[in-house]
C-alpha cells in the first residue's frame, strides 16, 4: 500500500477554488456550511480526486496516462483542520480517511478492454 | 492560456438552473480552451501532486486529471450553477498524456445522462469528453452531483 498524509486548510480550499473558478459558498463560508449541517467549509471533491490520482500515477507510471481508470465516491465531508490520509492498496482500492471518518472510497486501475 | 475561471459561470452570478430545467440527453455546447505549462504547474500545486510521478520517457507530463478544473465549466455553460451543490462521485478514464512543457488545445463536449431524486436530494449525472483539437482523445469523465433545488 502507498499512502500520504495531507493536512487540510482553508487556504488549500481557496487555492483550488481560485484555479477552478468555483464560487460555491460551501467551500468558503463557514457560517453557511454550519447552517447546512456540516462541521465547517467543505474541501473540493475534485481536489481529493487529484490526491488519489497522484498515488495512482506513482503506482502505474506511464500506463496510467493511456489506460488509467479512476472511480471515486465522496462519502463524508472534509473540513479545515482534518488530517487526511490518502491511500492506494495493491489491488487498486483507494481511500481517504480523516481523524473523523472515511471521506472517499474508490478504485484506481488500468483498463484491459481497450 | 485559459484559466477555468475565465470560462466557468460562477455560482450566484446568474439565475441558476434548477432540477426541473435539466433535460436528460441534452448536449452541452462545445468548450475550447488551452492548457499551458502555467496551468499545469498551478494544478499540481493545488492537488499536492509530485512532478516525479508524471515523467514519461524522460519528458514531464501533466497529471492527466488536470482537465478536472474545466469539467464543471462544460456543463455550467448550459445549466448555470446553484449555490450549495455537493459532489457525489466521478469516474475518469485516461487515454493519452497531456504534456507539461507545451500548450495543448482542448475541446470539451458532453451531455446530461441522468437525473433523479432520492431521500430528498436532487441528483444529476453527466459525461464530459475531452479531446485535443487534433482529435486525440484525452479523458472521459462521468460525474454525479447533488443540488438543493
Amino acid at each position: 500500500m502507498i499512502e500520504r498524509t495531507i493536512p487540510q486548510t482553508q487556504e488549500m480550499f481557496d487555492n483550488y477554488g481560485k484555479l477552478n473558478g468555483d464560487n460555491d459558498i460551501l467551500h468558503y463560508d463557514d457560517a453557511y456550511a454550519k447552517e447546512r449541517g456540516f462541521r465547517g467549509t467543505l474541501g473540493h471533491g475534485l481536489m481529493y480526486t487529484g490526491y488519489v490520482a497522484d498515488l495512482a500515477a506513482r503506482k502505474y507510471g506511464t500506463d496510467w496516462h493511456y489506460r488509467g481508470e479512476l472511480t471515486v465516491k465522496f462519502v463524508r465531508p472534509v473540513c479545515p483542520g482534518d488530517n487526511l490520509v490518502v491511500s492506494l492498496d495493491e489491488d487498486g482500492t483507494a481511500k481517504c480517511e480523516s481523524q473523523f471518518d472515511t471521506t472517499l472510497v474508490g478504485s484506481a486501475k488500468l483498463r484491459t478492454d481497450d | 492560456m485559459t484559466r477555468p475561471s475565465e470560462v466557468k459561470p460562477r455560482e450566484g452570478e446568474q439565475p441558476a438552473a434548477l432540477y426541473k430545467d435539466w433535460v436528460i440527453g441534452s448536449e452541452f455546447p462545445e468548450l475550447r480552451f488551452t492548457i499551458t505549462p502555467d496551468i499545469v504547474e498551478e494544478y499540481m500545486s493545488v492537488v499536492s501532486a509530485e512532478a516525479s510521478n508524471y515523467v514519461i520517457d524522460g519528458r514531464q507530463a501533466a497529471p492527466p486529471n488536470v482537465v478536472a478544473v474545466y469539467l464543471m465549466a462544460v456543463m455550467y455553460r448550459k445549466y448555470p450553477p446553484q449555490q450549495g451543490g455537493i459532489m457525489i462521485g466521478n469516474t475518469f478514464k485516461f487515454f493519452h498524456p497531456i504534456w507539461a512543457d507545451e500548450t495543448t488545445e482542448v475541446v470539451g463536449t458532453g451531455r446530461l445522462t441522468d437525473k433523479y431524486e432520492k431521500k430528498g436530494r436532487k441528483y444529476i449525472c453527466y459525461q464530459v469528453d475531452f479531446h485535443r483539437a487534433d482529435g486525440q482523445q484525452l479523458t472521459s469523465i462521468l460525474h454525479t452531483s447533488a443540488f438543493p433545488d
